[in-house]
């Protein structure tokens, strides 16, 4: 129904630029005066006949009315009319006939759209008035009429579509990038700079514009110690004491290749002031306190139970051994019970310890404080 | 409207009970009088004190009100407090029971053969690994140095004794042949904690008791540094040296009851006309250390002694002056100028006079050593010691010097220039002989309940790593079975 409505709609439109040919003579009339104070004088009255009265609200009963209006407008358009018009007046007369009535009826029909519409006064931002641009109203669209899947089910079906996507890439397009793979080849020696890039495999991303460039002032071989020196000295904190690497990123400007011809440029800068000769920083120490060595425990060497520690430590066991056994014999091995149980009865346990002079006066000292 | 409703959001909840509500909490009841002494009449007949709420319950109304007028107390319960019967102790009887050191032990078991420490004891090599009991009027003489701790195991025995290590045979015969060539033996002790630093210098001081060396010992150097003893500024000395004189009499006492007998054997060679008492010349030290009497003078008899001390002459002994806790005088002091400024240890003339001897700005004329030990316990971080130990170290064992790191402020430079040429010893682990000969008498002593082999000597060893006071911690503070 509303398509049909929809159909018509689009169809009066269309007429309604034919009508608007008609005004075209009127609009290139440079004769007419923009401002004037005496009545206009027409050249040809009366000779663009209804047509120029009519105004746009004008409407044709049959087609053959319209090419005969057409006719009249200009040479080149009438023209192209006439030959139209011919071609109109061969049809057979039934179908002319028929033409008319379906002009005659879609007229009929497309009245209700064109009758303008009374705003009332007292709407607000005239929100009564229809959207003649609206294709659908948009109700009652989303009513589930029991003929279609849950959305769920529409996610997993989704969902499988993507998995059998991807698995088709992988068994069709994959395969076909080994085409595309490159052997790796280390950098050589004069390819210091070492840059990393970022990609979210076509995602945007915030940071896949992001460059970091590492490289080691070791590696370049046209400055003298000093100069290298000097140019960790200007990396300050980007330095690493611990590998000799420089790391510096830079992800200001939009692009990545942007964020790449500044870092190249800034490495070029740097390596320009390390060789200027005039301050070569000699009196500043190199800063390494934003780095800090963390030690890794490893196991001992020494630990290592090799061949040569087993017969050392056989031979230790045995010297052990043999102190032992000899102290044995001769009884000078210590016993601590023992010793205990021999002396618990003889006189040399009881008998008191001398007291020293100095420390004979203090206790006096103390016993008098106390009482 | 809208406003103090969302105001009314920050409150607190417990502020934010209607207004209403908590009136009405309030509201008097016709049950409770306003304000009486008197218990509130009710009607006869009915239960006032149920249904009427209670102020209490308005309690949420004002936060941090109380009501009841009482301290809360978060404790649920009272604690029952004892009854005090004993008497409190005195002033001054805690310090003098945590300060109090105990040599024997009567309970202990006598030690069959060992062998008193006599002047040469220490300087053989085959008594490495032995122990040595201090001989009883030694003792007295290490108790007035203080060089006895209240932290070392002595209680548990019946009588002092050390054990002879390889460090201790080093030490030793370094300090003899410095006195021998009239040199200054300036040397660093330094260690792990409990590696026995005090104790080595305990040793020195025997030695020096033993073969007439007149033997200084300051026995805590936090004493001097930590603001805890009087001091003065010393007049007419750019800059400004302080005095400490009630440590300095107490310093010179000491002296003069452990070197009584040296001190009694050296005359004056110059008179003193600074000094309170007249001392002529050609009496002996021992009385014009005894010219101390007062704080007031202390500082001026112990510069007088130690003028007469550094005299050089055929007659005088060498001089053992030894400080335990380095690091409290490698630091700016806790005392403060007239300005209010903190005072550097150096310029305290007493910590002066030590570093001075110590950095070799002095020497000592007759020979002797200075000896002092770092502490680990309760030491003060000192950056430049740890440097400058760890660079003689490293000078001394002919590796690369450590460097101070650039830009760290807390160096000390006048602290290291002290330390700018010593010697180093740095003590770690007994080996395992020296290992075997104190568990040895540990079980002779009756502490060390089981038979000393190799084994058992091994096992203590590893699990101290040889470290003197792990081992004491294994084996004397532990339960065995």
């Amino acid at each position: 129904m509303a398509t049909t409505a929809n159909s018509l709609r689009l169809c009066v439109r269309a007429r309604n630029q034919i009508s608007g040919l008609k005004n075209a003579p009127l609009q290139s009339a440079l004769t007419r005066r923009a401002l004037s104070t005496t009545p206009a004088k027409w050249a040809e009255k009366g000779t663009s006949g209804d047509a120029g009265d009519a105004g746009p609200t004008k409407f044709y009963d049959t087609t053959g009315d319209v090419l005969k209006d057409l006719a009249k407008v200009s040479k080149r358009q009438g023209r192209a009319a006439n030959r139209m018009l011919e071609k109109w007046d061969q049809l057979p007369a039934e179908e002319v006939a028929k033409l008319d009535k379906l002009t005659k009826e879609v007229i009929q029909e497309t009245a209700a759209i064109r009758r303008p519409t009374k705003v009332s006064k007292t709407a607000f931002w005239n929100e009564a008035e229809p959207d003649t641009d609206l294709i659908t109203d948009e109700v009652g669209e989303d009513d589930f009429e029991e003929n279609d899947m849950t959305s769920m089910a529409h996610g997993k079906l989704e969902e499988h579509r993507e998995y059998r996507e991807y698995a088709r890439i992988a068994v069709w397009e994959m395969p076909l990038l080994a085409k595309f793979a490159k052997p790796f080849q280390p950098p050589k020696s004069d390819e210091v700079l070492r840059f990393r890039y970022t990609t979210y495999m076509g995602e945007l991303h915030p940071a896949d514009k992001k460059v970091v460039v590492e490289f080691s002032p070791a590696d370049f071989k046209d400055l003298t110690d000093i100069q290298r020196l000097k140019l960790k000295k200007l990396a300050g904190a980007r330095y690493n004491p611990e590998k000799d690497i420089i790391k510096m990123s830079c992800e200001q400007f939009e692009h990545q290749a942007q964020n790449k011809r500044y870092l190249g440029d800034l490495v070029k800068d740097m390596i320009t002031a390390a060789k200027d000769p005039t301050d070569t920083f000699e009196d500043i120490p190199l800063d390494l306190r934003h780095h800090r060595v963390k030690v890794k425990h490893k196991f001992p060497k020494e630990w290592l139970l090799t061949e040569e520690r087993k017969k050392e430590l056989e031979a230790e066991r045995k010297r052990a051994f043999l102190i032992d056994e000899n102290k044995k014999l001769s009884g000078g091995l210590i016993d601590g019970v023992k010793r205990i149980q021999e002396l618990q009865g003889s006189e040399a346990v009881h008998e008191r310890v001398p007291v020293p002079s100095l420390m004979a006066g203090q206790s006096r000292k103390d016993g008098r404080a106390r009482r | 409207m809208s406003a103090p409703n969302s105001l009314r959001c920050l409150l607190r909840p417990s502020a934010a009970v209607p207004r209403q509500i908590a009136a009405a909490t309030w509201t008097p009841s016709p049950w409770i009088a306003p304000f009486s002494t008197t218990p509130g009449a009710g009607k006869a007949g009915t239960t006032p004190k149920k249904n009427v709420p209670k102020p209490k319950a308005a309690a949420p109304r004002g936060v941090g009100m109380n009501p009841t007028g009482k301290k809360q107390s978060m404790k649920k319960f009272k604690k029952a407090q004892g009854a005090k019967t004993a008497k409190p102790p005195l002033p001054g009887e805690r310090k003098a029971m945590r300060k109090r050191i105990q040599l024997s032990n009567n309970n202990a078991l006598p030690v069959e053969g060992l062998a008193e420490l006599e002047p040469g004891t220490m300087l053989n090599p085959k008594n490495i690994g032995t122990m040595a009991a201090l001989p009883g009027a030694m003792q007295d003489n290490l108790r007035s140095l203080e060089a006895f701790k209240a932290t070392q195991f002595w209680p548990m025995f019946r009588q002092p004794a050390t054990l002879i290590r390889s460090e201790t045979v080093d030490l030793m015969n370094r300090m003899q042949s410095a006195a021998s060539k009239k040199e200054t033996l300036r040397l660093v002790v330094t260690g792990e904690r409990i590696t026995g630093k005090s104790l080595l210098l305990l040793q020195s001081m025997a030695y020096g008791l033993q073969n007439d060396w007149v033997v200084i010992n300051i026995p805590e150097a936090q004493e001097l540094t930590t603001a805890c003893t009087e001091y003065a500024p010393i007049p007419d000395t750019d800059p400004v040296q302080y005095m400490q004189n009630n440590y300095c009499l107490k310093m010179i006492q000491a002296i003069r009851k452990a070197n009584a007998s040296v001190l009694s054997k050296i005359t004056t060679a110059y008179s003193h006309p600074e000094l309170p008492q007249n001392i002529p010349i050609n009496s002996t030290l021992l009385a014009l250390a005894n010219a101390a009497k007062e704080p007031e003078s202390a500082w001026v008899v112990f510069q007088a002694l130690w003028k007469e001390l550094m005299r050089k002459g055929a007659a005088r002994p060498p001089v053992l002056f030894t400080l335990d806790g380095l690091p409290h005088i490698m630091k700016v002091s806790d005392y403060r100028s007239p300005a209010f400024e903190l005072i550097h240890s150096q310029d305290l003339a007493l910590v002066r006079l030590f570093s001075d001897v110590l950095s070799g700005a002095t020497s000592l004329p007759n020979g002797g050593a200075v000896l002092a030990a770092t502490t680990r316990g309760n030491a003060p971080r000192s950056p430049s010691m740890d440097l400058a130990l760890a660079q003689r170290e490293a000078e001394q064992a002919g590796t690369e010097l450590p460097k101070p790191e650039p830009y760290f402020k807390g160096y000390d430079l006048r602290s290291e220039e002290v330390l700018k040429t010593v010697s180093v010893m740095k003590l770690k682990g007994l080996s395992k002989v020296e290992a075997r000969g104190l568990m040895e008498y540990w079980a002779a002593s009756g502490i060390f309940r089981a038979t000393v082999d190799e084994k058992a000597v091994a096992a203590k060893w590893a699990l101290s790593a040889g470290v003197v006071g792990e081992m004491e911690r294994v084996n004397l503070l532990t339960m065995h079975p």
